[in-house]
């Protein structure tokens, strides 16, 4: 644990906890969570409010009628919609910078992070799985490289020859360069911030499902949904195919290759709908 | 599928992007056909040098099988149902089948022993087929490895560029 807390304190340009979705969560989860509650915490915070009703009013209806308070958004769309509004809107704030130890540039690991997080829900739709967890867990699971990226910008040699030759994924040769992996710095940083502990489980062990036991299902929808994300050519950044294939995780969800390759179809399709999330590339 | 129309102006390049799925083909010398995000998906370029007619073809998956109504609404999703929509339309432009130069990128492979995700692996060996049943051959190709990949095909003398995620530079990968 020294280890990973001493990396996450020496980076100061780490944004502010986004606590409001660990919140947000625990709220969700409650069963007698009024939606005066969810409007409160929501409006704490009068910048994420404007920008929630912004994207509010350009996804879900026309001009003509806008919602101008959160408890007019929240009544006419849902708790549901309205928390993945806060988790993107949030997330964005958060990820949306330039990795360059990775050599991502800015608004890749944010489209690589939305594009797992759709296909984690497009699968937990599926098999009933809680798909505000499961899209927030998909948003946040390559957090840990904010905070490792400074570390690596001067091993592109190293990595390089880690990969390529010896045949270790990104993740080992993060391991054997630094000492931790962007997983479980990932996953320690959550739980600084108090996310619940099947979210931390899962972001840290998101490449090795399996070893995320009792949380493991959760960890094994990220790691899907990730791999989704690279086949859809939504990862960028150095070597990022080189990820450990782990057929576990298809076992745990009890899905064969083939359905994973429907669910792909799926994510892409919603990929499409959700286009407004990004930026036109150059 | 017809040529997509473009506003003329000489002198300069104009760039058609074909997204996760889709295809263009046209005839128009100073057309760039560019595709991004070539995860384990295929970018596909033909080429006629004597009619400049040249097509992009982005395909996702190997099968139509696994859904056969999205490979009638958007036939570039699948190799099986893309290629030969490629080609018709090209033919359709006055291409030649004897002429055609083929060119290949993508197919990206995740350390995996297992081949449960193997779909870039998949991707090209079932292209490999289709053009073999058809006596077609690749002229260039970079397929595989651990990158995602970006194609340019240059409709005024069918060159092929890529460029590899997480570096900085353009390679050629068919000087047309």
């Amino acid at each position: 644990m020294q280890a990973l807390d001493d990396y996450i304190n020496q980076v100061t340009t780490l944004q502010p906890a986004p606590r409001v979705l660990s919140e947000l969560l625990a709220l969700l989860r409650k069963e007698d969570t009024d939606s005066a509650q969810i409007v409160e915490l929501i409006t704490f915070d009068p910048a994420l409010t404007a920008k929630v009703l912004q994207r509010c009013n350009s996804v879900f209806w026309s001009a003509d009628h806008p919602v101008s308070d959160m408890s007019e958004a929240v009544g006419r769309v849902g708790f549901n919609e309205i928390y993945r509004l806060v988790a993107l809107v949030v997330g964005e704030g958060v990820l949306r910078h330039p990795q360059a130890g990775y050599r991502m540039h800015g608004g890749e690991l944010w489209q690589h992070s939305v594009t797992c997080a759709l296909a984690a829900r497009v699968i937990a739709h599926r098999l009933a799985g809680d798909e505000n967890l499961v899209f927030t867990a998909g948003l946040l699971h390559d957090i840990g490289k904010m905070v490792l990226s400074s570390f690596l910008e001067d091993a592109y040699e190293p990595i390089m020859n880690r990969i390529e030759p010896s045949g270790l994924s990104f993740l080992e040769a993060e391991k054997s360069i630094l000492g931790v992996e962007h997983a479980e710095v990932g996953g320690r940083l959550l739980q600084r911030w108090n996310f619940p502990r099947n979210l931390v489980y899962a972001v840290g062990r998101h490449h090795d499902p399996a070893s995320a036991k009792p949380h493991h299902q959760l960890a094994a929808y990220i790691y899907v949904g990730d791999i989704i994300a690279h086949c859809l050519g939504q990862a960028g950044g150095l070597q990022s195919f080189a990820v450990r294939g782990r057929p576990e995780a298809l076992e745990i969800l009890e899905i064969t290759p083939r359905e994973m390759e429907g669910f792909m179809l799926e994510a892409e399709a919603e990929l499409q709908a959700q286009n407004w999330l990004f930026q036109p590339k150059k | 599928m017809p040529s997509p129309s473009i506003s003329n102006i000489l002198g300069f390049e104009r760039k058609l992007i074909v997204g996760v799925g889709g295809m263009a083909v046209s005839n128009d010398p100073g057309v760039i056909l560019t595709t991004y995000s070539l995860g384990s998906c295929l970018g596909i370029t033909i080429y006629d040098p004597v009619s400049h007619t040249g097509g992009l073809l982005h395909v996702m998956l190997p099968d139509s099988s696994i859904n056969p109504e999205k490979a009638s609404t958007q036939p570039g999703m699948f190799v099986d149902t893309g290629v030969p929509a490629l080609f018709r339309a090209a033919y359709e432009l006055k291409a030649e089948k004897h002429r055609i130069q083929i060119c290949v990128a993508g197919g990206a492979q995740f350390l995996d022993q297992s081949g449960f995700f193997n779909i870039g692996q998949r991707n090209y060996a079932s292209l490999c087929e289709l053009l073999h049943q058809h006596g077609l051959v690749i002229q260039a190709e970079q397929v595989g490895g651990l990158v995602s990949r970006t194609v340019h095909l240059n409709l005024a003398r069918g060159e092929v560029r890529l460029r590899s995620s997480g570096q900085p530079d353009e390679t050629i990968l068919f000087r047309g």
